[in-house]
């Protein structure tokens, strides 16, 4: 659905994207993940032809969006991060404008479209006055109204309270499941990529880090919670040692392959560490994705 | 509840033709949604009756009416409804009219794309070539109706306290004409036609630096610079040899359609020159905006 082939851009000196090769199969609910700045919003802005690509190609359902941007966006609906409408104009007129981007809509589909968000009875309020959830909401029904194939959210869930968020998770599972869409999502919001995707794609610094399943990433990496007298000289030590290959500040070790916990206890306290605490995590994309960040950063 | 299943099939694509009027549809209630679209008729009225009020109660009628009688004619004649609406209009035209068309133009691209709108737009099949010609037009048709709001307030708000007589028009080193008042009309009309060409070009200034990648209030700052520049040029004697090469000057082209015969090889001239303008305004403004990219 989504194919980006060795694609590159730079901003002036600054390379927001490194050779970017990335496919979002259809009918997935796919997560890409990154820092700030990690080149997520610029790799969605050129699968929407709104960044020109320095190099590579962005293909979106069979079409480069460069070259064929119309028949590649046809059926393509898109939210990003801060909803932005014509405030000053009401719901339905928003819809009514953005929605002619894409086809004329007659007006029972913009009926059916609110009522399925869930904004009926206030489509005629000027949007200056809807809630930050209203908004989501509207975002919403303007990608929903060119029947899309492929839904493209860009931290869909920024600024959202708890409520929202949940909504907003419930929402995306009903897109995929009762409408077939396949879905990209961008968030920081790492436990609701846990649960909703299938697949992610982690970039660092525009580089893409891992491509794969949830399933892969639970599989990775082995977190223990570590309690010592002296942390920093037990990590020192244990890394030296080949036992463990990343560590975080809140205590955290990342064990080898083959690694268990009653080896790095029995080795610590041979080299007379005091072991308080000891325990494997639970698996968790957040433990993945911390040290896939640390590993990228050390190496 | 209904899941929505898709667009009416009775209306799928239709005509290119009709897609841009929609468009065109959507870039009007976009404009005239905004407050601050109206900005410049609430000026250009209230304008018009501070005018009205000085010219009623100061000395100035006496000083036209000096100059008419020392020129040979009847003051009496003279001091109508319709000189009186073009001696207002002419500071309006120089001042207040730059300011307004630059601030809408100015808005029209860069708003969006502070905004974030433009993202939303961008990420639907609508060509940019497209969308800006249509937010062209859009800005070219508040240009023609702030200049017909113009010229239409000026003379209904001077019939109310002056009676229909004959035309007197005097703009230093400009134009000097005394017509009667059907004629007097008839030019007053058609210099609208070419005041709504300084409109749109001072707008399509505006549009273009909105193009380029940078705030709203920058566009239009920008384009009036561009345009007070050209203005104190003009004003430098040593400038005189370059003047066809300044836009004031061919936007005073519509005071010469009170002239008797009105020359219209300098007229068209002029037109000519403000065209090009508009056209490379334009040509600039989207090759600016199609190359440049759309973030948040």
């Amino acid at each position: 659905m989504i194919e980006l082939r060795n694609v590159r851009k730079v901003f002036g000196s600054r390379v927001a994207v490194e050779n970017l090769t990335l496919t979002v199969p259809r009918g997935a609910i796919f997560g890409l993940l990154g820092h700030n700045g990690a080149g997520k919003s610029t790799a969605i802005g050129m699968m929407l032809g709104q960044v020109w690509p320095t190099a590579g190609e962005v293909r979106l359902c069979g079409y480069d969006v460069t070259t064929h941007r119309a028949p590649a966006l046809r059926r393509v609906g898109a939210i990003f991060e801060t909803p932005a409408f014509y405030d000053y104009l009401s719901g339905w007129r928003n819809l009514q404008i953005l929605s002619t981007y894409s086809a004329p809509t007659p007006a029972s589909r913009i009926r059916e479209v609110l009522d399925w968000v869930g904004l009926s009875g206030r489509e005629h309020s000027p949007v200056r006055t809807y809630s930050h959830g209203m908004r989501t909401r509207l975002a919403l029904a303007q990608a929903l109204l060119p029947q899309p194939e492929l839904l493209i959210l860009d931290e869909p869930g920024d600024g959202l309270d708890p409520e929202g968020t949940a909504e907003l998770r419930q929402t995306i599972r009903r897109l995929h499941r009762e409408l077939g869409l396949t879905i990209l999502l961008s968030s920081h919001l790492l436990p609701e990529v846990e649960q909703l995707c299938t697949r992610i794609a982690v970039l660092r610094e525009g580089r893409l880090v891992f491509e794969g399943s949830i399933e892969e990433t639970r599989r990775r990496t082995h977190w223990v919670r570590l309690r010592v007298n002296d942390f920093p000289r037990a990590v020192a030590g244990l890394r030296a040692a080949g036992w463990i290959h990343t560590a975080r500040d809140d205590g955290r070790v990342a064990l080898c392959d083959g690694i268990e916990t009653d080896q790095i206890t029995r080795w610590l306290v041979e080299r007379g560490f005091a072991v308080f605490e000891i325990a494997r995590e639970a698996d968790s994309l957040e433990n993945f994705y911390l040290a896939l960040m640390n590993d990228a950063r050390g190496s | 509840m209904n899941i929505p299943t898709g667009l009416d099939p009775g209306i799928a694509p239709t005509r290119a033709g009709a897609m841009w009027f929609l468009h065109l549809r959507n870039e009007l209630w976009k404009l005239f949604g905004k407050k601050r679209t109206y900005i410049g008729f609430g000026m250009f009225l209230l304008a018009q009756n501070v005018m009205l009020l000085l010219f009623r109660f100061t000395r100035w009628q006496e000083q036209v009416e000096r100059l008419l009688e020392g020129n040979g004619y009847l003051a009496q004649e003279f001091i109508s409804a319709l000189t009186v609406a073009v001696i207002m209009l002419i500071p309006q035209v120089v001042l207040l009219m730059p300011l307004y068309t630059t601030l809408v133009g100015g808005d029209m691209v860069a708003k969006e794309a502070e905004d974030g709108t433009l993202r939303m737009i961008l990420s639907r099949p609508v060509s940019r070539y497209r969308l800006l010609l249509v937010k062209w037009v859009a800005g070219a048709l508040f240009a023609l109706l702030l200049v017909l709001v113009l010229g239409a307030t000026a003379l209904l708000c001077a019939r109310i306290w002056f009676p229909w007589k004959g035309m007197f028009v005097f703009a230093p080193g400009q134009a000097f004409a005394v017509l009667p008042a059907g004629e007097g009309l008839a030019r007053y009309i058609l210099a609208h036609a070419f005041m709504a060409v300084n409109a749109t070009t001072m707008f399509s200034l505006a549009f273009m630096f909105s193009c380029f990648n940078m705030k709203p209030a920058a566009a239009t700052i920008l384009a009036l610079s561009y345009l007070f520049v050209n203005l104190v040029l003009e004003a430098i004697p040593f400038f005189d040899r370059f003047e066809v090469w300044l836009l004031p000057h061919h936007f005073r082209c519509w005071l010469r359609v009170f002239d008797s015969p009105i020359p219209w090889p300098e007229v068209l001239q002029s037109q000519a020159v403000l065209l090009g303008a508009n056209l490379t305004a334009l040509i600039i403004g989207a090759a600016a905006f199609h190359t440049r990219d759309i973030k948040s």
